[in-house]
């Protein structure tokens, strides 16, 4: 009896593990695998999109490009990223963008960059191929619609989010909970949903791989 | 010691027809690395674009530029100039720089070296220019300017009449001369806070070498273990085992170093043959070797062992790479910083200031305020940050954390409805969200001796997100912030 519960145990702590490491994945960016943020300004993309250059910032210099100029570099702080290392590149005009982009992707191993409405979708897939001939790290916030396919290796659409803390005045905001689903060949082509937690102070971290839905045609 | 056209020398270039050697594209464009005399009669020069080049002689035979084939021919003389001065160092094939130091005593003065470097490589038949002066970069500059041979008496007063081009740096160079600073003699005059201030890293750098402060080598304490090795049980023939074996030992160094903190600029690159024999070869770089650059030069130097009379009979039986010398930067390093990614960081962002201005390219840092617009200090990058307002205050009614990700730094206009005092709705664009749940109102009095009026703040949650609003005196409310 005491064999099969711990045994019983055992198979459920290594599933959460499984779960737990799989979808800690699909908050990574990898080297030469770019990365797509999709969803309106609100879901808690920008921070997940810093968190992502938390790791490459402690041993070289990371960029955020910055369309409309307002990027808090404090919420980068809170999220992990070396002070000194981050630095902001403003660029709203969508014909400038790809060159300011492509010029950052030759020289800087992890950028976050929103992606102005306007700029063509061969300029977006010109920049894929560049990162992923470059191996470095890069992270696209569309601020309309989503990415052409075949530009990001991962795809992860904001679908909900939900706050703790407040209470009709009383209170403050605390603890997010944001549901991602995740797509395209990072996602092994299937359909996945997420659901992140992100408490402000440290790293964001993954609640919970909610539930895996029906295959589709894999994007990027 | 620079020989200018070396790479024209290769076996397969025509020696009757107007010949441009072209080098591997290096930010988008390729460029020419040598040309036959015609075609600088036709008006091609060195570094200049390949269709630039193409277009002023259209007839031309053009060769890309084949580096280990170039190694093979200059490591003869590489071993004609060590006969009279140890420990030279190669740049790239037809360019080394030689140590003399300790030379100049020996053999009796700077004069009598050159003489007898001249007459060296005059003897074996080598075009040839030398120049002497003190570092690095006076004595390449020396040479490229030399009829055939010069001596640099002043370095400070020589560099002074060199054009800002020598600089090698495209942004940087127009930059200078669109502020009208031509010669390197007027960019030394510049005070150097306020270059670093403007320029950041690459201006000082720039600053330094117009002063003739160049890059000494100031060895620092190697450990030994920092000398990467293999040792082939069975000797090593084949060039494509040599380039393999290149390529990983020289992974292994930079991994090491990189994990010491430091970059090298100089390799010694040590073969032992089946024969017994030892050779070894310096290689030295402007920059620190990246894994690639360092890959490549050990590649070039064994092809040239090799495939030289000397080597091609006899294989490798040990390889080993030695970092003889160290950079400065890589002391400043904390632990496990990658100082090559720095570089490469550096010279990106100094690229991107250029085409989207410097006010563009921005860092920050944090000082003290309640708003989260005040809590951060923006500056140009490259700049010192000025903080106006100290962090470590005390800040009481500061906005509580987290952060908002998005801050507006002119806060527009936002829609809210109110019944009796809590909100309602919140319009977002065309359509208007419900309020979920809402934090405040948070009283900031602001600096009413100044005429500023006090402000309400709330935090607002939609389905839709949470944002940061102020409500002033008339009722108005301001997006302060997206928690996104």
């Amino acid at each position: 009896m005491v064999a099969e519960a711990i045994r019983g145990s055992m198979d459920r702590w290594d599933l959460s593990t499984r779960v737990q490491e799989r979808t800690g994945d699909l908050l990574s960016v990898q080297p030469g695998r770019p990365v797509e943020l999709s969803g309106p300004p609100g879901y808690g993309l920008t921070r997940l999109g810093f968190r992502m250059l938390t790791a490459e910032s402690h041993i070289a210099p990371v960029v955020g490009v910055d369309v409309r100029g307002w990027m808090s570099p404090k919420a980068a702080w809170e999220t992990g990223i070396v002070q000194e290392r981050l630095v902001f590149v403003r660029c709203a005009d969508p014909q400038l963008w790809p060159r300011v982009t492509a010029a950052l992707v030759e020289g800087i191993r992890a950028v976050y960059a929103e992606v102005p409405v306007g700029v063509r979708d061969a300029d977006l897939r010109r920049l894929a191929a560049l990162a992923r001939a470059r191996q470095m790290r890069l992270v696209l916030r569309p601020l309309a619609d989503q990415l052409p396919s075949g530009v990001a290796h991962l795809r992860l659409r904001a679908m909900g989010v939900a706050w703790e803390g407040p209470d009709r005045g009383h209170g403050r905001l605390e603890t997010r909970k944001l549901v991602l689903e995740a797509s395209g060949k990072g996602a092994s082509g299937m359909v996945q949903r997420i659901e992140v937690e992100d408490a402000g102070e440290d790293a964001v971290r993954v609640v919970s791989g909610l539930a895996v839905g029906p295959s589709r045609r894999a994007v990027g | 010691m620079w020989c200018p056209d070396w790479p024209l020398g290769r076996p397969d270039a025509p020696s009757d027809e107007t010949v441009l050697v072209i080098g591997a594209p290096e930010r988008g464009a390729s460029r020419v690395v040598a040309a036959s005399p015609d075609a600088y009669g036709a008006g091609v020069s060195l570094g200049m674009a390949r269709r630039e080049a193409e277009g002023l002689c259209p007839g031309a035979t053009v060769l890309d530029r084949d580096l280990g084939e170039e190694t093979r021919r200059f490591d003869p003389i590489v071993e004609l100039l060590s006969e009279i001065i140890p420990r030279v160092e190669v740049s790239e094939p037809g360019l080394v720089f030689i140590p003399v130091a300790g030379a100049i005593r020996y053999y009796g003065g700077e004069e009598a070296i050159v003489e007898l470097l001249g007459g060296k490589l005059a003897a074996a038949g080598i075009s040839h220019r030398l120049g002497l002066a003190d570092g690095p970069f006076a004595a390449f500059w020396a040479a490229r300017t030399a009829g055939e041979t010069q001596i640099v008496t002043d370095t400070p007063a020589f560099l002074a009449q060199l054009d800002v081009a020598t600089l090698g740096h495209d942004d940087l160079i127009a930059t200078f001369r669109w502020l009208g600073v031509d010669t390197l003699g007027s960019l030394a005059g510049l005070p150097r806070d306020a270059i670093a201030s403007r320029f950041g890293p690459i201006g000082l750098q720039a600053h330094r070498l117009a002063h003739g402060e160049d890059r000494m080598i100031d060895p620092r304490e190697i450990p030994p273990e920092a000398a990467v090795e293999s040792t082939f049980e069975d000797p090593v023939y084949s060039t494509d085992q040599l380039a393999f074996s290149a390529k990983q030992l020289a992974a292994r160094l930079i991994a090491d170093l990189r994990a010491r903190g430091a970059a090298p600029y100089r390799i010694t690159v040590i073969m032992e043959g089946t024969d017994g024999v030892v050779r070894e070869r310096v290689w030295r770089s402007a920059d620190p070797f990246t894994e690639a650059a360092l890959a490549d030069r050990v590649w070039w130097q064994l092809r040239a062992w090799t495939e030289s009379d000397r080597g091609s009979q006899r294989g490798i039986v040990r390889l080993k790479l030695d970092p003889s010398d160290l950079s400065d930067d890589g002391r400043q390093l904390s632990f496990f910083v990658d100082e090559t990614s720095r570089i490469e960081a550096e010279r990106a962002i100094a690229r991107i200031q250029t085409l989207v201005g410097p006010d563009a390219v921005l860092q920050a840092v944090p000082q003290g305020g309640r708003m989260p617009s005040e809590q951060v200090a923006w500056h140009r990058w490259g700049e010192e940050a000025t903080v106006s307002r100290p962090v470590g205050a005390p800040w009481p009614g500061a906005t509580p954390s987290p952060t908002p990700a998005l801050v507006p730094p002119e806060p527009p206009r936002l829609e809210v409805e109110w019944d009796e005092g809590t909100p309602v709705r919140v319009r977002l664009r065309a359509r208007w969200e419900p309020v979920l749940t809402w934090s405040g109102p948070w009283r900031m009095t602001g600096n009413w001796w100044k005429g500023e009026g006090s402000v309400d703040r709330y935090q607002i949650v939609t389905s839709a997100g949470a944002f940061l609003c102020t409500v002033d005196a008339s009722g108005i409310t301001h997006l302060a912030g997206v928690y996104d």
